[in-house]
């Protein structure tokens, strides 16, 4: 934390520096003050994650934007927000910045899509508001250069009829701390909610694809994911895990003996949580931990039958049967592709570079997603310069290219051996995990619907593919 | 821009381009050209089998072929497409001449190639090594220079991702427009040892420039010293040809497996028109083409444009200089083995890590052979085992012994460059069919005086390190030993009555054929081909695209 706070401080110089070029005729504490402003806007645009969406990856231009969230309708590219007045929202002000965050409403008028998390940031104060605007006005390199232009077909690109859905879903207002809660847990809940978006991700959503309030973070699907249950349910949630253990997971998205961190929350660590601050960590997981245990939001849950990460054992198998002929596909491809790293023992390695895969909450889940997808998409991750990587075994591996079937068997082979045995992949299962994962429901009722209520049914339906899709990348 | 092969309902196939062979020379040829928006069908003679099954069948191997380095045996080969297999002898090349048993290569016949158990060193030749017969009066000059095939040569180390040292003393060469993709792979303890103790006597330890990375590349995971790069690496860090069959694959190709070639057409103007082979059921199929590429290994490569021959080419295919087959060669090398009298710890990290490269080159080429030594870093703990229990150790002194034999067991793998030889030839066997009742190949092979003269060197030199490392029961085999570094067969050079290939590896005798790889390769230095092999590659795609452009093909 030490690294990451002088880090903090030493940007937060470098502003102040650059500050001092720019504007000779301010005083001193004027300057300090617009330079702490603009650093204090640049580490909430980390706790908001902006950079995953308008930075495109690997590319050097930050805030950009470019990067195309695939739908089945057609791209959604994120735009530039950085302060070029031809290209990026360098005319923007305060007002017309604000009706962005707030209302998605950019600064011509036009409705944006809810891949912008506006429903989150809705909560954020008007103080940091205006931390963020004097960031990306001042602390942001102006990039002119154009982001393609996002071109859905008819009637998804009449962006007012994004109205309705607010109309209905957008209901949250600027956070307002609760007296009954500590300072750490309102601090806490203002990171997860207003800037870290937790929800869109881990509170379950019903047809219309609005989170179900009384469910708040019980864990839901997200594209070939699944974001768990993180409240206090002893089972279905994290309520065995320690405040340090979830620091250290936010942190680095690593902790032995629970958890690693894959796909979009591996990402979240990597681009926002790894550089906020302990205090900020420390209230996050504090407004964590006092989540009121929720085990019922959704079939996963009513079946744990013990916490995702209190399965399974150290194996001995491999060194009693080498040799022999295998009858069991799944046991075959797990010596040959996955116990070269993971160990025949499936304890992984001595450095924990490689997971052990039992006491895993990638093998105790009931509906083991995060398993198959990990398989599948590999695991992706870069904490300070240390580079996690398992390649996936999915449609483009160099490494190997397993099928839906091969994937079913060495999964339910790991969760016989090392994982939850009550759990099942079947073949079908790897084919939907593959594809993108299950489709909300509404996406797959669509086409009956009659057609007077199609445009509505077309909107839902497209909010629905942003949100499934928003985190693939 | 990308356009597919077109199949007919009998199985045949017409391309803009066939390439037999998916090796790395193919696999980069075919990647490239359907990158560029070609049709790109691949034929590969072998079988196609994911990696995890090569991992399984090499831990299930017997002991003992394991610790003889029985690199060919996991691969399961197909029926009517063999490759040279040792535990037993398979005699599927039949070698004779003073130093046939020299020549005793392990290639696969296998969708990706031999670089499924390569060692992964990713080696330039020096500028010199291009110019042997105008600077020492040995051997034969290539008809292009260090400088044209240098751009090649960082384009290969781009596209097979490796890493090789960034401190300029360390490199070898150090002719070099662009740095390695990544640096050196950190030397272990015994690398480092051996130099402080050999260097000051002008030895030169470098490390080997690998394609494998510590650090994850592209979609390789990072090398974590599985120590098993020869014969699987069982992670998929290091490169494999199948790397760039797959991208291939992305940009169009279609590789047909289990597809052996055996026959060309030849128009008027002695244009290949088509290609034939036979698939798994021995059916016969055509493939056309308005550009072919033969990569099939240096063995492979002269056998078939001698089975080929037609009325046209009654030598063989691409054959009217009669050097097709000639002037093989291989880095026969010997292996020097002792006990240091400290702990050196090989075996941890890649298979091989570093180098003596200090008789790489000088005057003495005139006279007699250069030579590297690599200090193998395949664990020693094998060998120590087989020793001890000779010894007629049991319980904890055997323990010791082994422990002792592994901590201090050097091996210096040394490689010699052997001269192209024209009586060095590859020649189909009269006796000797495959399944398919093609021709064997037969290999007449000698070292040659040059490299006799260059062993007496190696002796010298070998007794001097050990003696700077205290080395004891010091041993140097007696037979050479073959490194599957095949050279030679299809040679390059700017005259066609005396050269195979021009200087982009197409044929004299057919406008529309190329031959890239080891084959074509004029001198042999002392290095590993791989690299050379992949960059000629790369310089052939580039003329065919050329080719294309000016309407030549």
């Amino acid at each position: 934390m030490n690294v990451r706070s002088s880090h903090m401080a030493r940007t937060a110089r470098t502003l102040a520096l650059g500050a001092l070029g720019f504007t000779a005729v301010l005083s001193v504490s004027a300057r300090a003050q617009d330079a702490d402003q603009i650093a204090r806007g640049r580490y909430l645009a980390i706790a908001a994650d902006c950079a995953a969406c308008h930075t495109k990856p690997g590319s050097s231009l930050a805030y950009a934007g470019g990067y195309g969230i695939a739908s089945p309708l057609g791209s959604i590219y994120s735009t530039n927000i950085t302060p070029s007045k031809q290209y990026g929202i360098g005319n923007y002000t305060l007002a017309q910045f604000t009706a962005v965050l707030r209302r998605g409403i950019r600064g011509d008028g036009a409705h944006l899509y809810p891949a912008m998390p506006y429903t989150s940031y809705v909560r954020l104060t008007d103080d940091d508001i205006a931390s963020l605007y004097a960031y990306f006005m001042h602390g942001v390199k102006p990039v002119d250069v154009a982001a393609p232009v996002t071109a859905l077909p008819f009637p998804f690109n009449v962006r007012a009829s994004m109205m309705f859905w607010n109309a209905l879903y957008l209901n949250a207002k600027p956070f307002v701390p609760d007296p009954n809660k500590s300072a750490e847990v309102n601090r806490g809940a203002y990171l997860a909610l207003a800037l870290g978006h937790c929800d869109t991700c881990h509170t379950p959503r019903n047809a219309m694809m609005a989170e179900v309030e009384s469910q708040q973070m019980g864990g839901a699907a997200i594209a070939s994911w699944f974001a768990p249950n993180i409240t206090s349910a002893q089972n279905a949630g994290i309520a065995t895990w320690s405040a340090a253990d979830l620091a250290r997971y936010l942190k680095t998205g690593d902790v032995p003996g629970r958890a690693q961190a894959a796909g979009p929350m591996a990402e979240a660590i990597e681009h926002s949580f790894q550089y906020l601050n302990d205090d900020d960590i420390n209230a996050i997981v504090a407004y964590v931990k006092q989540l009121p245990a929720n085990a019922s939001a959704t079939v996963v849950d009513r079946h744990q039958t013990q916490p995702r990460d209190a399965f399974g054992a150290v194996s001995a198998e491999d060194a009693v049967l080498r040799g022999a002929p295998k009858v069991d596909r799944g046991a075959l491809i797990y010596d040959g592709a996955c116990a070269s790293c993971h160990q025949p023992t499936g304890l992984g390695s001595k450095d924990g570079y490689y997971p052990q895969l039992f006491h895993n909450t990638a093998t105790g889940a009931d509906t083991p997603y995060n398993l198959v997808a990990t398989i599948l998409e590999g695991v992706n991750r870069t904490i300070g310069t240390k580079h996690y990587y398992m390649p996936g075994f999915g449609r483009d591996s160099y490494v190997q290219h397993l099928s839906d079937k091969d994937i079913a068997a060495v999964s339910n082979y790991v969760l016989k051996q090392f994982g939850n045995p009550a759990a099942h992949v079947s073949t079908q299962d790897v084919a939907s995990i593959r594809a993108g994962g299950p489709k909300p429901v509404i996406a797959q009722i669509s086409p009956y619907i009659k057609p007077g209520l199609a445009a509505l049914v077309a909107l839902v339906v497209l909010v629905a593919a942003i949100f499934a899709l928003r985190f693939r990348r | 821009m990308s356009s597919r092969p077109v199949f007919t309902s009998s199985g045949d196939v017409s391309a803009d381009v066939v390439v037999i062979g998916s090796g790395v020379v193919g696999a980069l040829v075919a990647h490239q050209l359907a990158s560029a928006g070609h049709s790109v069908v691949i034929l590969e003679a072998g079988l196609r089998l994911p990696r995890s099954e090569f991992v399984e069948r090499w831990r299930n191997m017997a002991y003992f072929n394991r610790l003889h380095s029985d690199f060919q045996g996991l691969y399961p080969q197909s029926e009517l497409a063999p490759a040279p297999l040792y535990f037993p002898p398979n005699k599927y090349v039949g070698l004779n001449g003073p130093n046939g048993s020299a020549f005793q290569q392990g290639y696969l016949r296998t969708v990706g190639g031999t670089t499924w158990h390569w060692a992964a060193s990713c080696w330039r030749h020096l500028p010199v090594d291009f110019r042997m017969k105008s600077t020492y009066g040995v051997g034969r000059d290539w008809p292009i220079s260090y400088d044209e095939i240098e751009p090649y040569y960082c384009r290969a180390e781009d596209a097979m991702g490796v890493s090789g040292p960034h401190d300029k003393d360390l490199q070898s060469p150090q002719e070099r427009s662009k740095p390695y993709p990544r640096d050196m792979i950190p030397f272990g303890y015994g690398d480092k040892r051996v130099a402080e103790l050999v260097n000051p006597h002008g030895f030169k330890l470098v490390p080997i420039p690998q394609g494998r990375s510590v650090e994850p590349f592209e979609e390789r995971p990072a090398c974590c010293g599985n120590n098993n790069c020869q014969p699987i690496c069982p992670i998929g860090a290091m490169y494999n040809g199948i790397q760039h069959v797959l991208k291939a694959e992305d940009a169009g190709a279609v590789t047909i497996d289990q597809a052996v070639v055996y026959k060309f057409d030849t128009d008027e103007k002695n244009r290949v028109t088509a290609v034939h082979w036979y698939d798994a059921h021995k059916r016969s199929h055509k493939a056309r083409a308005r550009v072919v590429v033969a990569a099939c290994n240096g063995i492979e490569t002269p056998r078939l444009m001698l089975l080929a021959a037609n009325e046209r080419n009654p030598h063989g295919i691409a054959n009217s200089s009669d050097q097709v087959g000639r002037n093989m060669m291989d880095h026969s090398g010997v292996h020097a083995t002792f006990l240091a009298n400290e702990p050196l710890w090989f075996g941890r990290g890649p298979a091989q890590s570093s180098c003596i490269v200090g008789a790489r080159t000088g005057d003495f080429r005139s006279q007699y052979s250069a030579n590297k030594m690599i200090l193998n870093n395949i664990s020693r703990v094998a060998p120590a085992t087989e020793q001890a229990l000779e010894l007629g150790l049991v319980g904890q002194d055997l323990d010791d012994e082994i422990r002792r034999r592994a901590a201090c067991g050097v091996d210096l793998s040394v490689s010699l460059e052997p001269l192209p030889d024209p009586n060095n030839r590859l020649t189909l066997s009269d006796t000797r069919k495959d399944p398919l009742g093609l021709a064997c190949p037969d290999i007449y092979y000698d070292v040659g005086d040059y490299v006799r003269r260059g062993t007496q060197a190696v002796h010298d030199q070998v007794k001097q390190i050990s003696g700077l490392l205290g080395g004891t029961e010091l041993r140097i085999t007696t037979d050479y030993n073959a490194n599957n570094h095949i050279m030679g067969g299809a040679i390059m050079g700017d005259d066609p009555k005396t050269s195979v290939v021009d200087g982009w590896c197409r044929t004299h005798d057919h406008t529309n054929l190329w031959l890239p790889g080891g084959a074509a390769m004029c001198s042999a230095s002392v290095v590993n081909t791989t690299l050379s092999m992949a960059a000629l590659g790369i310089r052939a795609a580039d003329s065919i695209q050329n080719a294309f452009k000016a309407g030549e093909v």
